[in-house]
């Protein structure tokens, strides 16, 4: 359903993505990895329409979405989870829900589905008049994530979820991305902690100097010590 | 006593002009990084709008008002942030600032050269006169003045709170990059706070130039109390902004009345420097300032 083409791109005249080719398997998880600088974030953007994409084509279920929006992207039915904190710090809960779905023209179908992702994550509804600044971060995240997820998404892009979270919250993050593939959407994620991204995910993607080197599944990934080397900062291609 | 409340009602009348003007300042900081220098020029100009309404095109006096607004909100608004602000803020803020103050200079110069030098005859816009409540004698302009500016505040705050695309606003300048992701039309939401400061700044201009006269140089004063009213207030929010005026507002007067008439211009900058020698982050700010 996703299917990156020959994809060159960057910051102004900065390339970062070197020819990006892969396949995203649908309904699964895809953990990207790769050392840092390696175009990891920069896939997304890509993805999302907030960079300058130089040439390639990214496929999702038959329509190219280089030069689209973010909003016409958002129709298209995938949503983005960017790193680090990404609430809007003085509006409620309940109004950071309602933003992920500003871009529907339906509004009684958007608060029949904050009702229903509020289903998720009781959390959120126990705190849904509260300002977002004033929860925790676990609870940011799962806000965020909830927020994403409702207009019904094919396809979320999440990127370092763990950041900033304590074990147990990310252990409770993955599964909630766990459930997430079980009820068919597909989710692909660039994770910093690797090892623990790939031992729950589906697939695995290296991504070295903005071009995809291996994409297996995830436990043939982690067996693989080219990728041990990896992780410890080396190259893919030293021997 | 009851001077001390007529003192302090017209402060607060005053003030609360003071706010629109620093609310707005407030706003274009929030939605666009933009310190507006001239956002004491943008309460001047509006009432020369009016007034040329009136004198050159023959216009009555509401239809001048309208005239005005409508102006003040495509020029100070639409304008100022197509011509000014947009191809400026992408090579930085300090770019901006100095171009604001440039712009400050250009208007105040033109208003003196294309309409006058001296002072203007303003048209009062609300009622005279007063009441006499037990021995305080409440000025009906003063009240006016309250009542109205309250009113904008209260509907601004409606807007923004109660309103999709206020929230949106909101968003936008609390986090444009989520907004973006979102999906947030973000330019949209940044040229409506433009169009509003447009807004705040003429209906400021026309409740507080009676009590001025219509001058040039009036922008001098308005500026500078704008601004240290949303510094005073907590550089980032609404009802700093609000509090930080009407409490200029009462301080001037109360100078005036009590200690000497001649240094309450001095007042808001020595406010300003108590504020930041002993509470940086304002008086209803956090520290903790902007989210990135």
């Amino acid at each position: 359903m996703l299917e990156i083409k020959d994809l060159y791109g960057g910051y102004g005249k900065i390339t970062i993505l070197n020819g990006v080719n892969c396949e995203i398997h649908t309904g699964a998880i895809t953990t990207v990895i790769g050392p840092n600088g390696a175009g990891k974030s920069t896939v997304f953007k890509a993805i999302f329409g907030l960079l300058n994409v130089h040439s390639g084509a990214i496929n999702f279920q038959g329509k190219n979405l280089v030069g689209m929006s973010p909003a016409q992207i958002i129709a298209e039915g995938v949503t983005y989870v960017p790193q680090g904190r990404n609430v809007v710090p003085q509006l409620s809960v309940y109004h950071n829900l309602e933003l992920g779905g500003i871009t529907a023209k339906d509004q009684s179908m958007v608060k029949r589905r904050i009702d229903e992702v509020m289903e998720i994550f009781p959390a959120l509804r126990e705190h849904q008049d509260r300002k977002a600044i004033d929860l925790s971060g676990g609870q940011q995240k799962q806000l965020e994530i909830a927020r994403a997820l409702l207009l019904d998404p094919k396809l979320m892009l999440i990127d370092e979820p763990s950041i900033g979270l304590s074990p147990n919250l990310v252990k409770e993050v993955f599964a909630t991305l766990q459930r997430l593939r079980d009820n068919g959407v597909t989710v692909l994620m660039v994770e910093q902690n690797a090892k623990a991204a790939l031992a729950m995910s589906d697939y695995g993607l290296v991504l070295e100097l903005g071009q995809v080197r291996m994409h297996d599944k995830a436990d043939v990934l982690l067996n693989d010590p080219r990728v041990g080397r990896l992780f410890l900062g080396g190259s893919m291609d030293e021997e | 006593m009851e001077q001390f409340f007529q003192v302090l009602l017209s402060g607060l009348a005053t003030g609360s002009i003071y706010a629109l003007a620093a609310i707005g300042f407030t706003l274009i900081w929030q939605a666009a990084q933009t310190v507006n220098f001239a956002q004491g020029e943008f309460v001047m100009l509006p009432a020369f709008f009016l007034l040329a309404g009136m004198h050159f095109l023959g216009m009555p006096f509401w239809m001048a008002l309208i005239f005005g607004l409508l102006l003040a909100v495509f020029v100070l608004g639409f304008l100022f942030k197509r011509v000014l602000v947009d191809p400026l803020l992408k090579h930085g803020g300090l770019s901006l600032i100095i171009a604001t103050m440039a712009l400050a200079i250009l208007m105040k110069e033109s208003v003196k050269e294309f309409y006058s030098a001296e002072a203007q005859p303003f048209p009062e816009i609300v009622p005279n006169g007063s009441w006499d409540i037990s021995g305080v004698i409440v000025s009906l302009t003063d009240i006016s003045h309250l009542f109205i500016s309250a009113v904008i505040v209260i509907g601004l705050q409606l807007f923004l709170n109660r309103t999709r695309t206020g929230r949106c606003m909101q968003a936008t300048a609390q986090n444009p990059g989520v907004a973006e992701i979102l999906g947030v039309n973000v330019k949209r939401m940044v040229l409506y706070t433009f169009l509003i400061n447009g807004v705040l700044a003429a209906l400021a201009s026309f409740l507080i130039t009676p009590v001025y006269l219509a001058k040039f140089s009036n922008g001098e004063y308005l500026g500078l109390i704008a601004f240290i009213a949303a510094i005073v207030g907590g550089f980032n929010q609404i009802r700093g902004a609000l509090a930080g005026g009407l409490l200029i507002g009462v301080l001037d007067n109360m100078t005036a009345t009590y200690i000497t008439a001649e240094y309450r211009q001095a007042v808001p900058l020595l406010l300003l420097i108590a504020v930041i020698l002993f509470r940086p982050q304002g008086l209803l700010g956090t520290s903790e300032g902007r989210e990135a």
